[in-house]
């Protein structure tokens, strides 16, 4: 600053020091804006609401209303009426839908701006855009009450008291949110397997991984047959921890809470720590490479395809069932195929985890809506049996056909182009796509909803699903000391793990473990404890459990 | 001393020849992973995802490209990126020339405020959600003069380009007066004749900054017929990211991979600027040669 007032002089830099200042001034007193109040619409000469009836059904509107919708996500598919999908929907409701598509940074924009679309869609459901949604989104119990009761019918009980916020209202709806109730039914497949090649589990004798010992005796005897392959693999770690972090955890069952009911440290369990020493004494054998740490989702799902790992902890099958698929038609008998893996030292089960009742994308009516009836019947529409047929399935005759148990299947023509001709099935169809209210309960009904490569996994996984509910939106509130140590302990965990699988020896990896533990005590640990149990005391509470 | 001349030849032959061997190391290192990105944008995507090759690919295939181009709506952006980059680039040097041009006047009257109050935008920024604010009252939202008004102004241009123009001898300015020029003649006739090196400096910064920038549209454009080619090719990076995600039953037959569409983008989008160096490098070399030579 004193080498600039040089440069400048004084003289011109108090006048300029003014302007600013004035600026500022005038800048602030000139904001405002942003919040509005909401629309009130009339539905004189609509339809009159009937509890038995969804409203889309009842509504005369003749004009057709033109709704924003904005998606915070820039790979959305923003085309609307084009496809079989999204044609039935316009014509159903009478709509048209502008959808725009960002990331955060828009969002903000949005915010700050005050020009909200009329729907939006985000999809951290611990964000501070959520915890206000009170400011800037319309309730949606008060606009089914008002607008479309049916709603309330179509609408999970358990989902909507998760989503109600201090108000006693319930803003934003989900998809993919899993109940208690959808796990009790099954039909929800679990998305978590230790897989092995097949050609290799028969070269070996089908191996047993389930102790330490094993583990490590197995993996030494791929990476001697098998020299080309990496012996052992897992999802890319990133920022993260990959799969070896919760995913492993579930998979020996480390417990989710204290024998009290408080937040229990999972990392730090003993069980999971003398997986991580058997891990790390892989490494030391050569079994796991470096580049697996180094990978991003990319470069970890390329390798999946070529089929470079002998086993994998996979986590989020689903979601590498393409990149599976395309292993298992090159290469016929070699498929990736799921085992019982890791187990516990101690005995536990395995409690495989689901995405739980926060699901993924939260949907909202914002304020700023231009028809609040409209938007809650498109909530409405979707979410209802025929909607959630119409987003996975098409129409009935048309792409898929009925079975006398219940089950759908794609017509012979539709299923040959969505099996050879992707980009036109996606084009033409996108079904599967639109999935703003998605839910794993209609996935179910076909055979047709999941690769074939991941059916095995999904059935070796029966019965080993238990929900972490109580452990969802239990991170201290952002902007906090507590979230700030929270991102520091995350971060410090993550390459303590990678450090602790790679120590050269034991030394290393007691001394890295008790680094971390230390990190613990710096970053206020214990206040992050307390907070989360009694977050998850208020979780039990709004669900109902003990 | 014949023999000494011998001596010297030899030696200078020999660290030409050290340097040439230097440099043809140093211009493989520098071609062979371009080549490779070439190659590989040209390659199946199974044989990507296989990898293993450097020099040639083991299945050669226009998948990837035609993944790229398979959207009816590439063309379109393609005319906004050249529509953006080429009107942007020539009001923002002809603008930034004209400020540059006023500043570098010493008896301009308030100079020394402006200069002030320019290096203070150098240090700071409005920020994100002001700029936002601002464009959004000046009705720039969704409008394609939000790529060409905001960008026409860049201090650190107009810096470069008022030192420029210092350069150029007083006495030229003053016989024209004596003629009878005005400012606008003596700035359009003899400024900026004399200034092309460094105009065609500004203008290739600006005009790769145009060419790249996707922030812009991101933030204030909605509308998808105003989405330059770095929009559109984002976009297409991220769908292809997310594909295997939303199919259900997972297609199989994936000709093209991420990383596959991913490098064919990288192709596409810097082969027209990269073609833009040696038409503007003849204007850099003098360029440095001018900024040497002293009055």
């Amino acid at each position: 600053m004193i080498k600039m007032t040089k440069v400048l002089g004084t003289k011109t830099l108090k006048p300029a020091l003014l302007l600013m200042a004035a600026m500022l001034v005038a800048a602030g007193c000139s904001s405002g804006g942003g919040s509005t109040k909401a629309v009130e619409v009339s539905l004189d000469n609509r339809y009159t609401v009937d509890p038995e009836t969804p409203a889309w059904q009842l509504d005369k509107k003749s004009e057709t209303t033109d709704l924003t919708w904005y998606v915070n996500a820039d790979w959305w598919n923003t085309d609307f009426g084009k496809d079989v999908v999204t044609k039935k929907i316009k014509e159903d409701l009478n709509i048209n839908i502008k959808f725009i598509t960002g990331d955060d940074t828009k969002l903000n924009t949005f915010f700050a701006g005050g020009d909200m679309p009329d729907l939006l869609t985000i999809f951290d459901s611990n964000s501070p855009v959520v915890q206000k949604a009170a400011t800037w989104a319309l309730p949606l119990n008060e606009l089914a009450e008002k607008y479309d009761p049916y709603f309330n019918k179509v609408a999970a009980a358990d989902t909507l008291n998760w989503f109600q916020l201090k108000d006693g209202k319930t803003y934003g709806y989900p998809n993919y949110s899993n109940t208690q109730a959808d796990y009790d039914s099954g039909n929800i497949p679990a998305k978590t397997a230790f897989v092995i090649r097949k050609d290799v589990y028969e070269a070996l004798g089908s191996p047993d991984f389930g102790t330490p010992e094993a583990f490590r005796k197995s993996m030494s005897e791929i990476k001697a047959k098998f020299p080309d392959m990496i012996p052992f693999g897992f999802n890319a770690i990133g920022e993260g921890t990959g799969s070896l972090g919760d995913a492993l955890q579930d998979f020996i069952g480390v417990p989710l809470e204290t024998e009290d009911g408080k937040f229990y440290n999972r990392n730090l369990d003993e069980d999971y720590l003398t997986w991580l020493r058997t891990l790390n004494a892989v490494y030391r054998d050569g079994a796991i490479s470096d580049d697996s740490f180094a990978d991003d989702g990319t470069g970890f799902e390329e390798k999946v395809k070529s089929g470079k790992y002998a086993a994998m902890l996979l986590d989020g099958t689903p979601q590498q069932g393409g990149n599976l698929q395309i292993f298992m038609s090159a290469n016929p008998g070699k498929e990736y195929m799921a085992v019982d893996g890791p187990q516990s030292t101690q005995g536990h089960q395995p409690t495989l985890n689901q995405s739980g009742i926060t699901g993924w994308m939260i949907n909202y009516i914002t304020k700023n809506c231009k028809d609040p009836a409209k938007a809650i019947q498109i909530f409405t529409y979707l979410l209802s049996e025929e909607g959630q047929k119409l987003m996975n399935y098409g129409i009935e005759g048309v792409t898929y056909k009925s079975n006398p148990d219940g089950t759908v299947e794609l017509l012979p023509e539709v299923k040959d182009l969505q099996l050879n001709n992707a980009d036109k099935f996606k084009k033409d169809y996108r079904m599967g796509e639109f999935m703003f209210f998605g839910h794993d309960r209609h996935k179910a009904l076909s055979k047709d909803a999941f690769p074939e490569s991941i059916k095995q996994m999904q059935e070796w996984g029966k019965g080993k699903l238990k929900p972490h509910f109580i452990l969802e939106n239990i991170n201290p509130d952002q902007g906090t000391a507590e979230a700030r140590g929270q991102t520091a302990i995350n971060t410090n965990w993550n390459t303590t793990l990678v450090s602790m699988i790679r120590a050269k020896d034991e030394a290393t990896f007691d001394s890295t473990l008790a680094d971390h533990k230390a990190f613990l005590d710096k970053n206020n640990w214990s206040k992050i404890v307390e907070i989360r149990s009694e977050k998850m005391k208020a979780n039990k509470e709004k669900l109902g459990i003990k | 001393m014949n023999r000494k001349v011998i001596r010297e030849g030899l030696d200078s032959r020999i660290f030409d020849a050290v340097n040439k061997v230097l440099l043809v190391c140093f211009m493989v290192i520098i071609l062979v992973p371009l080549w490779n990105v070439i190659i590989s944008s040209l390659s199946s995507g199974r044989a990507l995802a296989e990898g293993g090759f450097i020099f040639w690919s083991k299945e050669f295939s226009l998948e990837n490209y035609r993944a790229v181009f398979n959207d009816s709506t590439i063309g379109q952006s393609f005319v906004v990126s050249v529509a953006k980059t080429f009107i942007g680039v020539i009001t923002h040097v002809f603008f930034c020339a004209m400020i540059g041009y006023g500043l570098s006047k010493r008896y301009i009257r308030g100079r020394k405020l402006y200069v002030a109050m320019g290096v203070i935008t150098m240090f700071f920024s409005g920020g994100m959600i002001p700029t936002y604010l601002l464009i959004k009252s000046l009705g720039l939202l969704n409008s394609f003069w939000v790529y060409i008004i905001p960008a026409l102004f860049s201090y650190y241009d107009v810096v470069i380009l008022m030192n420029f123009f210092r350069n150029v001898p007083d006495s030229l300015e003053e016989s024209a007066k004596i003629d009878g020029a005005g400012d606008w003649h003596i700035f359009l006739k003899i400024f900026i004749p004399l200034s092309m090196p460094a105009m065609a400096t500004i203008a290739l910064f600006n005009g790769v900054g145009q060419w790249n920038d996707f922030m812009t549209t991101k933030l204030y454009i909605t509308d998808q017929a105003l989405y330059p080619l770095q929009m559109k090719l984002y976009e297409i990076i991220v769908q292809s990211q997310t594909q295997s995600m939303q199919n259900i039953g997972g297609s199989v037959v994936i000709e093209t991979t991420t990383k596959g569409v991913q490098l064919a983008t990288i192709v596409i989008t810097t082969l027209p600027i990269v073609a833009m160096y040696p038409i503007l490098q003849r204007y850099f070399i003098s360029g440095m040669m001018l900024g040497a030579v002293k009055e």
